[in-house]
């Protein structure tokens, strides 16, 4: 792109390309659309309850 | 395009659908989101934690009669089914133990739940079943999230709605009790004290509590709470209650769809907006599961995480020391071991 749009004057400061990692803007969008997915919280397999204290049993 | 219209060509195994790929990759989805807030959350709620109970107090005592339980989660198969109308018709005296979400429901009813459940750390959404005091037209139109869904469609008219729920909570909070997971916003805790519950405090397992410097052990080290297999969401994080502590033997589950009827359009699902910007217009499809369910012999379909929080029950159930029927009479939960009955059957037995 940077062959084909040239600027007619200077910069004041340099422009940093901020983009993360040279990812697209459509590749940006997916990633923070996975953040809001998934569920309410965490599951762990082949648990119950674990009461954490010596007098009860622990459950798993 | 309507669901109910979308083509149900399966997926298979060498090609699964987008929608299948993410519920492979759901559980670290979940922990991606989630887990940080939690357990911030869980730091910030200590100093409440240690002035309060632990939910080992309801190890001790007697819930409910019997060793019937009957889950009541939020599913739109709820108001279809009429659930509240059936336990108050049969005279049901076991216990009810109702997702935070379905208070609203119950206590419209007339049901004052033996225990609510709370388990999601969203910092504003999840105080929303419990009255906001602070909500405003401005949150309104900032977020959807509950207009668009079925869940409690009286959320559409959400301002007066929201009224409702604090002054019923003003008046029956005191009779209630909350098992408040320490993920918990600190907004649903100050509700859940304001209103005068009684709370009951608990973590959720975050990861195997056999590893001693695991998040899970870490964290009952610090708060001393006993440390529950949420399942995912706070459904099956009742549904476990109901047996590891009420020690309940026959649980029924109500309003637990973990999905959607087939005339229900995509944009009223929980994850519209996130599904178009993964999926686009064109392929929106593909982030959805049709699902036949012989017993009702009707389609449902489903997305990602409803998916995954069947297959982590599907796990939890054939582990658990109890009966489970799924008294829903509707959505995609069904399979070994789960008994999918008629909620009056389960009441008459």
């Amino acid at each position: 792109m940077s062959d084909l749009l040239k600027g007619n004057f200077d910069t004041a400061k340099p422009v940093v390309d901020n983009s993360e990692d040279g990812q697209t803007l459509e590749q940006r969008f997916e990633k923070e659309a996975l953040k809001k997915l998934g569920g309410s919280i965490a599951f762990v397999a082949k648990q119950e309850v674990v009461w954490g204290d010596e007098d009860a049993e622990q459950d798993d | 395009m309507d669901a109910s219209q979308a083509e149900r060509e399966p997926a298979t195994a060498d090609s699964p659908s987008l929608g299948q790929q993410l519920v492979a990759q759901m559980g670290e989805i979940t922990r991606a989101r989630i887990q940080d807030l939690a357990l911030a959350n869980a730091r910030a709620n200590l100093p409440a934690i240690r002035e309060g109970q632990s939910l080992k107090a309801l190890r001790d005592m007697e819930i409910g009669e019997g060793d019937k339980a009957v889950v009541i989660a939020a599913g739109p198969s709820l108001h279809r089914k009429q659930v509240a109308e059936q336990l108050l018709a049969a005279d049901y005296d076991g216990a009810i133990i109702a997702t935070e979400s379905s208070m609203l429901y119950c206590l419209r009813h007339g049901i004052i739940p033996d225990l609510v459940v709370t388990v999601d750390p969203h910092p504003s959404r999840i105080v929303r079943w419990f009255g906001d005091p602070e909500l405003t037209e401005a949150d309104l139109q900032e977020d959807d999230y509950f207009q668009r869904q079925d869940l409690d469609s009286s959320f559409a008219k959400a301002l007066r709605t929201n009224a409702e729920i604090i002054e019923l909570l003003e008046h029956y909070g005191p009779q209630m009790r909350i098992a408040v997971s320490s993920s918990s916003a600190s907004s649903v805790v100050q509700r859940a004290h304001q209103s005068g519950m009684q709370v009951y405090w608990w973590n959720p397992m975050y990861d195997d509590p056999n590893r001693q410097d695991g998040i899970t052990r870490t964290l009952q080290a610090e708060n001393g709470l006993p440390c529950i297999n949420a399942g995912g969401n706070v459904g099956s994080a009742a549904w476990m209650m109901a047996n590891a502590v009420l020690g309940k033997k026959r649980i029924a589950v109500t309003g637990m769809d973990l999905g959607y009827y087939a005339d229900t359009p995509y944009r009223n699902t929980q994850y519209y907006y996130e599904a178009l910007a993964l999926a686009g217009e064109e392929r929106l499809e593909e982030m959805y599961m049709h699902i036949y369910n012989p017993h009702l012999e009707q389609w449902f379909y489903t997305d990602p995480a409803y998916l995954w929080y069947r297959d982590c029950f599907l796990q939890m159930a054939e582990h658990a020391r109890c009966a489970t029927y799924n008294c829903t009479e509707g959505g995609i939960l069904f399979g070994d071991p789960i008994h999918f009955t008629p909620l009056a059957d389960f009441l008459a037995a």
